[in-house]
């Protein structure tokens, strides 16, 4: 860094120099100076920083976070995931759309109702009901939700109908501690076509184009109701609530055109679930689906 | 003549044949200074364009757009960033790129100058008649006439010559209208009275004469093209930037090629990679260091700061450039006169009756007269018509008399000798002023010894004593002791006529001298001398302190310069020459001590002789040295011998062959009153008072400067750390990154540029004129401490108070430290939109974004407030801030309000997330960093503290910057 490299000497010398027995530019005895000065300089401030990150951590709950504005309101997430949101396959050759399917399956493994048989689970009811507060509870129970609600999109295909090219898409709500979703207030329902329960967050999906209408011949809505029932909710976060399982949506799309592609648009509607121009998955997703 | 006439095929009476001159024009081109081939303008921007720097911020911007056109070719458009960066980059390249141009372009139009001295017409004989034709058709051979208040129009060796006088101030910085005639009188073609020189003036007189040369090949374009051939030597400062430019862009260069490995190795994309050099690139360069260097400190003043020796000229920048009556002998006194420029010094007795004898001499025996119009003006400022030593005699005497025009009125002048150099002496009769008293008045000055000669009584206290062997000697000292003081000495003496011999109407013959010349009454001494500037005896004294040698160079008679150089200080008092040691010791000069000698006063001809060894050798020797009858080529030789010891060399100068040497010189000071354009144009920094004592308040300003660029360039390398660490630790811990690219150059570029430009008005910190003047060889502008300490200690604080904010900012939003490590991978799956944080929470890919924004942000203000400190703390470098106090830079204060302002908008304007990547932070995430900026200032405290404490001890070397 300095300006050694211009002395008569030149590198070697400055490298090496033997009649100093100085090495780049400093004796033995000023590196060993120098180098304990840096020790200690750096021991301390290491020690400054973890001291207060170790005292940021103490301020921190263990339960809730400090603050939640960047994660609410909750994203929308679908299953299968991929590329720039398109699902495109080929129904007569499998190895086109394995990776949906095994994506699913993974995604399903913990909804088996044979990991739900710990006595921590509860039966919640199959229909849509109020909030579960369990502030109170010592040891949080967890509603049990069963992958056979998704019905023909349980795995009972183990294609999830991609053979058929009626694929299933597997819609959940992003969890949030202590987050209560709203049902939809009344002029919030209008924009739905079907009847729903006051107690759950409904979910739909159509064509997002106009041209596209009439391309599917029928989605499918499977799970309990038509959405996601309020009786899931709240979660209590990681640590209380170590088991918890969101409730999904099954939804699939069942004749579709084949070759073209089609975007849907799946959205969640409830009082506090907002959309955003610039989060594509705030409250709603949409995917390209090509079927061919 | 008529070997000239061989020579160039001419005719000293009919000139040359029109067709002949047309061959020759042909052949020679017009009679022009031609511009020397510079580099075209273009090439000069594109080098400014293709510096160290420059170059890495072409190939960031470039791969910018590589990674930008890769994103769109994929289709996923999803931010602008790499294009703004590339933008940005582009745009701080050619700006600053520009500024650098415009600097240069300023110093380069020297030749411009010179085009203007060319002279328009002129009066030459062609075929045996008067043509008036264009100057630039003349060519050599061509006979021509010139007259009074012509341009010379080329190099003429003149053939016949009535009282012409010219000019040459311009070309060889001499002052006094000289006498050319047909007679060759020194072989040395500048020396020579016959020969006038193209581009000089003729003031009076007219002569005819041959042209001898041409256009570029005449004197003063030779030295043009001198002038163009040294090469414009970088100042100093230039030097030091280039330096630490080269530094910082090898450092750039291996560190981000070094970080390019490792990600290469860690298994990053080829692409990614590039980014990351890219992006360490922008981190690591300050890209706005060059627009604040170039906008508030590459004042030419700058380059004075490390200044070791000034050589400087005598007449009119250490004198005042105007003769004055510095002493006076009458009464077997010697009596000295007020020489201050205000007239603020004491003044003589003037009670006696021979000073009334002498005054009545010294106003009555001189030509010279006032302009008219003058009488608002202070006597020493008006305006006289007459030659120096005359002047200064009338100014004395209307100083000391009162009305001297009047005066001579009343005693009627009947009849004038004007000086010539074969009497030696200007005598005038007068009428008396007495009407019934008809005697006439003759009065007479001269050279002493010739004035004494014709003298055969002594004016004593209003006595007339005869002139004896005594009176003979004490004459002899007094002149001796005036003449030792470098004076210019002149007699007066007086007689009565008797009116018998000389009644009224007497036809006085002054081709006859019919009258008496000798027998006088001698009246006095009266001595003159070109005085030194009143500021310049404490300006050469506080060079001394400061360690910077003044050398003077003057063309001055060695006595005379010695005079002067002891009277200011340049050989100061008890400093002997070697001529002096011997006349002490009565031995012979080849005897002494050459060691014992600090002064030494060599003269242009001595120096002729001399080899440069022994220039160089004398110039070690003697730390006083004058250098007296050089002509201004010698300038030249003295500079490069400076220059050859090591020594940092300032030269002043004026004439246009002064040119060369200021070139030459690291710094070419400039007259601004009696300077040529040329001299300007080739000087570094232009003296408008001509002062030589402003040289030293420059020194003063530049060393301050100096040592605030210092603070400014360490201030500004500080954070280069905490914008680096983040990309270092996001590629090797894989992070969220914590800081982005454009975040950076907002740092850069806009927030710190203010505080850094601040520290410029930051006061000295202590007497920096007791100094010695930096070596330039160890004293870098950026030496290993400063970089060391900026990096290394200050630097590393605020990466950890960076890093502490960012760590808050995501815990407390959810993200835990030990999950963050190794998180990267998921954090930037843009397909992952159900990231899971510490408790469990899902994350759209766009949540996480925005919360990167968030942890930009908290890093920029950990960054701000941290500057803040560092701006403080550089403040002083070895004082405590507190004795430097607070607000006493109010631009600096200033400079921190606006700082924290624009942070705010930066922060708080709405749109700016999805513009420039900046989030409203919680408020609280502001003071996360203060207990580091204390850190800083506290640890800074100690550092001073134990500096100012323990000088010379290892704390001091490693930590003193």
């Amino acid at each position: 860094m300095s300006g050694n490299k211009d002395s008569d000497g030149g590198w070697k010398k400055f490298v090496w120099n033997s009649e100093k027995k100085e090495f780049l530019g400093r004796t033995g005895g000023s590196w060993f100076k120098i180098l304990l000065f840096y020790l200690i300089f750096y021991g301390c401030l290491a020690g400054i920083f973890v001291g207060t990150i170790q005292a940021l951590l103490l301020t921190l709950s263990k339960d809730k976070p400090t603050y939640q504005d960047r994660v609410a309101p909750p994203g929308l997430s679908h299953t299968p995931r991929s590329d720039k949101s398109e699902i495109s396959f080929k129904k007569s050759d499998p190895s086109s759309y394995s990776k949906y399917v095994q994506s699913m399956n993974e995604f399903l493994e913990m909804y088996n109702e044979t990991k739900q048989n710990r006595d921590f689970y509860e039966e919640c009811g199959t229909l849509p009901d109020t909030y579960k507060d369990r502030s109170m509870e010592e040891k949080k129970k967890v509603c049990k939700f069963s992958r056979s609600l998704l019905k023909n999109c349980s795995g009972t295909d183990p294609d999830y109908g991609f053979m058929e090219g009626n694929p299933c898409v597997i819609i959940k709500l992003n969890r949030i501690v202590n987050f209560r979703p709203k049902a939809p207030s009344n002029n919030l329902s209008l924009e739905l076509p079907v009847k729903v329960s006051p107690n759950e967050i409904p979910i739909y999906c159509k064509p997002k184009r106009a041209e596209d209408e009439g391309q599917i011949g029928e989605i499918k809505y499977y799970g309990i109701g038509q959405g996601f029932p309020l009786q899931y909710y709240p979660y209590y976060g990681k640590q209380l609530h170590p088991d918890y399982l969101q409730p999904l949506m099954a939804v699939q799309f069942v004749n579709v055109t084949e070759g073209k592609e089609i975007r849907i648009e799946c959205k969640a509607f409830g009082d506090n679930i907002d959309y955003s121009e610039k989060d594509r998955y705030q409250g709603r997703f949409d995917i390209k689906l090509t079927v061919s | 003549i008529e070997e000239l006439e061989m020579r160039y095929t001419t005719s000293v009476d009919k000139g040359l044949t029109s067709s002949f001159a047309r061959e020759v024009l042909e052949r020679d081109g017009l009679n022009e200074l031609k511009p020397p081939k510079g580099t075209p303008e273009y090439v000069k921007f594109a080098r400014q364009l293709a510096g160290g720097l420059q170059c890495l911020m072409w190939v960031a911007a470039v791969i910018c757009f590589i990674a930008f056109g890769i994103e769109l070719g994929r289709g996923n458009l999803t931010s602008f960033d790499d294009l703004y960066l590339a933008i940005v980059l582009i745009t701080v390249v050619v700006v600053t790129g520009c500024f650098g141009y415009y600097q240069e372009f300023k110093s380069t139009n020297i030749i411009a100058s010179f085009k203007n001295l060319v002279p328009q017409q002129a009066l030459v004989i062609r075929d045996g008649q008067k043509n008036q034709i264009n100057a630039n058709e003349l060519v050599v051979g061509d006979l021509v006439e010139i007259k009074g208040g012509d341009r010379v129009p080329a190099d003429i060796r003149i053939i016949t010559s009535q009282g012409c006088k010219v000019d040459n101030s311009s070309l060889t910085g001499e002052s006094e209208p000289q006498t050319r005639s047909p007679e060759c009188t020194h072989e040395n073609p500048l020396e020579t009275r016959n020969v006038a020189f193209f581009s000089t003036t003729c003031l009076e007189g007219v002569a005819t004469g041959v042209i001898i040369n041409t256009g570029d090949r005449t004197i003063i374009g030779r030295i043009a093209s001198l002038a163009s051939g040294v090469g414009n030597e970088k100042t100093p400062i230039a030097i030091e930037i280039e330096h630490f430019v080269d530094i910082i862009a090898g450092l750039a260069i291996f560190f981000g090629f070094t970080f390019f490995v490792v990600a290469m190795f860690i298994g990053y994309a080829f692409l990614e990679a590039m980014i990351f050099f890219m992006a360490i690139v922008v981190a690591y360069v300050p890209e706005g260091l060059l627009a604040t260097v170039t906008v508030s400190f590459t004042s030419t003043i700058t380059s004075v700061c490390s200044t070791s020796v000034i050589c400087s000229d005598k007449t009119g920048t250490l004198t005042q450039n105007r003769m004055t009556v510095a002493h006076l002998w009458f009464d077997n006194h010697v009596h000295a006169a007020d020489t201050t420029e205000d007239q603020s010094g004491q003044s003589f007795d003037q009670s006696s009756e021979t000073w009334r004898s002498l005054a009545r001499v010294a106003a009555l025996c001189n030509r010279a007269i006032f302009k008219p119009d003058q009488e608002g003006i202070p006597i020493p400022k008006r305006i006289v018509v007459g030659d120096a030593s005359e002047t200064a005699l009338l100014k004395f005497t209307e100083l000391t008399v009162g009305n001297t025009m009047d005066y001579r009125n009343r005693f009627k002048k009947i009849v004038e000798v004007p000086f010539n150099s074969t009497n030696k002496f200007q005598l005038s009769i007068h009428e008396l002023e007495d009407p019934l008293d008809l005697r006439y008045l003759l009065v007479m000055k001269g050279a002493p010894e010739r004035i004494l000669e014709r003298c055969s009584t002594i004016l004593v206290k209003g006595q007339e004593l005869p002139l004896d062997e005594q009176w003979s000697e004490s004459f002899q000292t007094a002149y001796m002791d005036l003449g030792g003081l470098g004076e210019r000495v002149l007699g007066f003496c007086h007689l009565y006529l008797n009116e018998k011999e000389f009644p009224r109407g007497y036809q006085f013959e002054t081709d006859d001298m019919n009258f008496p010349t000798s027998g006088l009454c001698f009246a006095g001494l009266i001595s003159m001398i070109d005085p030194p500037r009143a500021t310049v005896p404490d300006a050469v004294m506080k060079c001394r302190t400061a360690g910077i040698r003044v050398i003077m160079v003057t063309g001055d008679h060695p006595i005379t310069a010695k005079a002067i150089a002891a009277n200011v200080g340049i050989i100061s008092e008890g400093s002997e020459t070697v001529e002096d040691i011997a006349q002490r010791k009565r031995i012979p000069v080849e005897q002494v001590n050459k060691s014992e000698a600090r002064a030494c006063v060599i003269s242009g001809g001595q120096l002729k002789d001399m080899s440069s060894d022994e220039l160089d050798e004398a110039l070690r020797n003697h730390p006083e040295m004058v250098f007296a009858r050089t002509s201004p080529q010698q300038k030249l030789i003295i500079v490069e011998s400076c220059q050859r010891l090591g020594s940092i060399v300032a030269v002043t100068g004026d004439g246009v062959n002064d040119s060369p040497a200021l070139k030459k010189a690291d710094i070419g000071v400039a007259m601004g009153i009696a300077g040529s354009d040329a001299a300007k144009n080739a000087a570094d920094m232009i003296l408008l008072d001509d002062n030589f004592a402003s040289i030293v308040t420059g020194v003063e300003q530049g060393r301050l400067i100096f040592d605030n660029l210092k603070k400014s360039i360490a201030y500004t390398l500080t954070k280069n750390i905490p914008e680096l660490t983040p990309y270092l630790v996001y590629i090797t811990v894989s992070v969220p990154l914590p800081l982005g690219c454009i975040t950076i150059l907002f740092i850069e570029l806009a927030t710190d540029i203010f505080p850094s430009v601040s520290l410029a008005y930051e006061k000295a910190e202590s007497d920096i004129m007791h100094l010695k003047p930096r070596n330039p060889r160890r004293d870098r502008l950026v030496n290993e401490a400063l970089a060391v300490y900026s990096y290394f200690q200050i630097g590393a604080i605020q990466s950890y108070a960076g890093f502490t904010d960012y760590f808050t900012a995501m815990a407390q939003e959810g993200w835990f430290p030990l999950l963050c490590v190794g998180l990267r991978g998921q954090w930037e799956d843009v397909k992952l939109q159900d990231l899971q944080d510490s408790y469990g929470q899902e994350w759209t890919y766009s949540q996480r974004l925005y919360q990167e924004y968030t942890c930009y942000t908290v890093f920029f203000v950990s960054i701000e407030i941290c500057q803040i400190a560092d701006v403080l703390i550089r403040k002083t470098r070895r004082l405590s801030a507190f004795q430097q106090g607070f607000f006493r830079n109010r631009v600096l204060v200033s400079a921190i309000v606006f700082q924290l302002c624009l942070g705010n908008l930066l922060c708080y304007c709405p749109g700016m997330p999805n513009i420039f990547n900046f989030m409203p932070i919680r408020v609280q995430w502001w003071f996360v960093p203060v207990p580091f900026g204390i850190l800083i200032f506290v640890y800074d405290e100690i550092r001073k503290l134990g500096v100012r404490r323990h000088p010379g001890s290892w704390w001091d070397q490693e930590l003193y910057y």
